[in-house]
C-alpha cells in the first residue's frame, strides 16, 4: 500500500522535482505538495484504488500529512482488506 | 468634474458614517419601498459618492483606461465609472431584498437558460456554476438556491481575512451580508485559504450529493497559490488565474455552466443567463480557457458590472495593472 500511495503522489502530485524520492514519512502539507486541489485528486485516487470511503470528519492533517499516515488512516478504514489494492494505476 | 473642494472635504469626513448608515439603515428602509423607487434613491447615492469621493473616481477611471486602453475614451470611461458607483449601491439594496423567500428580489430578476442547469442536474452528478465577481453575484446565487437549486458557494468572505481586522467589524458583516445571502444557502460558504486542504473535498461532496456548487474564476491568486496559477488570455492581456474549477469539474464529472447576471438600464431589473455546458475537453488551459473567455466576453459587454475595476491591488495580482508584485493579498474592501 505505501508504494502505490507513494508511487501515485511521487507521479501526480510532486511538483518539484527536489522532493523526490519521497520518504514516507515526509509532511505533504509543510512541502506543500498537498493543497486543496491535490488532496481531493488523492482521495478520489484512493477511494477508487482501495474501495474505502474517505468521510468529510476524516479529512484532517492527521490522517493525510503522509504517506504513513494516510496508509494507517486507510488500514483502520479496511481492517484486514488493508493490502488488496484494487488494479494498479 | 466642478464640484466644491469644501464638500469633497466634507464628503471624505462623512464617508464612514455615511457608508455605515446606508448599510444599516438607509438601505434596508429603501428596500421596503417600491423597487423603481429604491432603485433611484440607491443610484443617487451612488452619484453622490461618484462626485464626492475623487480619489476612488480617478483610480477608477484611471483602471479602466488602462486596462482598455485606446478601446476607451475619457469621457466614456468617466460615465462607465459613475456607472460602477451607481451598481455598487444598487446591489445593496438587492441584498436587502432577499428577506423572506427572496421574492422582493426575484420579481426584477429573469433568469434565462433555467433548462441548462435543470438538465445538468439531471445527470446526478451535481453541477458547477462558473462566475466572476460581475454583477450581483452573490444575490443571484442566493436567487437561484431560492428558486429551488441547492447551492454552496466557494469563496471567502472579504471581512475575515484582513491581518488585524476587528471582531467588530467582522460581526457587523455577518450581520448585515452574510447572514442575508447565506439564508439562501444550502451550506455555508466553502472558504479556500491556505491550509485549509478539505476545500475541494467538501465542493465535491456538495457535486455527489448532486447540489449545485458555484466559484468566481477571476479571483486573483494568493502568493501560496501562484505555482498553479496559469497564464490566461483575458481582457487583452495575460492573466494570472487558477483553473481550479476545471479540476474539480474533471474530478467529479460534474459539468461546468457559466453565469453571469447584469442589470438593464433601469438599474432595478436584472437578467440572470445561465450557459450550456462549457467543453471541458484538452489540456487544463484549453478548458479553463473557455471558462475565461466567457468572463472576458460578460465583462467587455458589461464593463461596469465588474468589481475589480475598484480594487487596484486585484488588478495587479491578476496581471492586468502594471505594479508591485506585492500588492494586497486579498481584497480588503468589499464595500462602499
Amino acid at each position: 500500500m505505501e508504494e502505490v500511495i507513494n508511487d501515485y503522489i511521487s507521479r501526480e502530485l510532486v511538483q518539484d522535482a527536489s522532493l523526490l524520492p519521497l520518504g514516507n514519512a515526509t509532511s505533504l502539507l509543510e512541502t506543500g505538495i498537498l493543497d486543496s486541489l491535490s488532496l481531493l485528486r488523492l482521495v478520489v485516487f484512493v477511494q477508487r484504488q482501495f474501495l474505502v470511503t474517505v468521510d468529510d470528519v476524516d479529512l484532517v492533517p492527521e490522517h493525510f500529512d503522509s504517506v504513513d499516515d494516510i496508509c494507517a488512516y486507510l488500514r483502520s478504514r479496511q481492517g484486514g482488506r488493508a493490502g488488496q489494492a484494487v488494479g494498479h494505476g | 468634474m466642478g464640484e466644491r473642494p469644501g464638500l469633497i472635504r466634507v464628503g471624505r469626513l462623512l464617508r464612514p458614517v455615511e457608508t455605515i448608515a446606508y448599510w444599516l439603515v438607509v438601505a434596508p428602509l429603501l428596500a421596503l419601498l417600491p423597487a423603481a423607487l429604491a432603485y433611484r434613491a440607491a443610484c443617487w447615492r451612488g452619484d453622490w459618492t461618484f462626485r464626492y469621493w475623487p480619489e476612488k473616481r480617478h483610480e477608477v477611471v484611471r483602471n479602466l483606461r488602462q486596462v482598455f486602453g485606446d478601446e476607451l475614451g475619457q469621457d466614456e470611461a468617466e460615465r462607465l465609472a459613475r456607472d460602477i458607483f451607481r451598481i455598487r449601491t444598487c446591489e445593496v439594496i438587492d441584498l436587502m431584498r432577499l428577506r423572506g423567500r427572496a421574492r422582493p428580489l426575484r420579481g426584477l430578476v429573469e433568469i434565462r437558460g433555467r433548462d441548462h442547469l435543470d438538465a445538468a442536474l439531471a445527470g446526478g452528478k451535481g453541477a458547477i456554476l462558473c462566475s466572476a465577481h460581475f454583477g450581483s453575484y452573490m444575490c443571484a446565487f442566493s436567487l437561484l438556491h431560492a428558486g429551488g437549486f441547492p447551492v454552496t458557494s466557494i469563496g471567502r468572505w472579504w471581512w475575515n481575512y484582513p491581518p488585524g481586522q476587528s471582531s467588530v467589524i467582522r460581526r457587523m458583516w455577518d450581520l448585515i451580508y452574510a447572514r442575508r445571502v447565506l439564508r439562501h444557502r444550502q451550506r455555508p460558504n466553502i472558504e479556500p485559504w491556505p491550509g485549509r486542504v478539505q476545500v475541494a473535498v467538501q465542493a465535491a461532496a456538495a457535486l455527489r450529493a448532486n447540489e449545485v456548487v458555484t466559484i468566481c474564476s477571476d479571483a486573483p491568486p494568493l502568493d501560496a497559490e501562484r505555482d498553479r496559477a496559469i497564464a490566461v488570455p483575458f481582457l487583452g492581456r495575460q492573466a494570472s488565474l487558477l483553473p481550479g474549477v476545471v479540476t474539480l469539474a474533471r474530478l467529479t464529472d460534474a459539468p461546468v455552466l457559466m453565469l453571469f447576471a447584469h442589470r438593464s438600464a433601469d438599474y432595478r431589473h436584472q437578467v440572470l443567463e445561465i450557459s450550456p455546458p462549457v467543453p471541458m475537453q484538452g489540456d487544463t488551459a484549453a478548458a479553463f480557457g473557455h471558462c475565461v473567455a466567457a468572463m472576458d466576453t460578460a465583462i467587455r459587454a458589461n464593463p461596469a458590472e465588474w468589481d475589480f475595476w475598484f480594487e487596484p491591488g486585484d488588478l495587479v495580482r491578476l496581471g492586468l495593472l502594471p505594479g508591485i508584485s506585492h500588492a494586497p493579498a486579498v481584497r480588503y474592501s468589499g464595500a462602499q
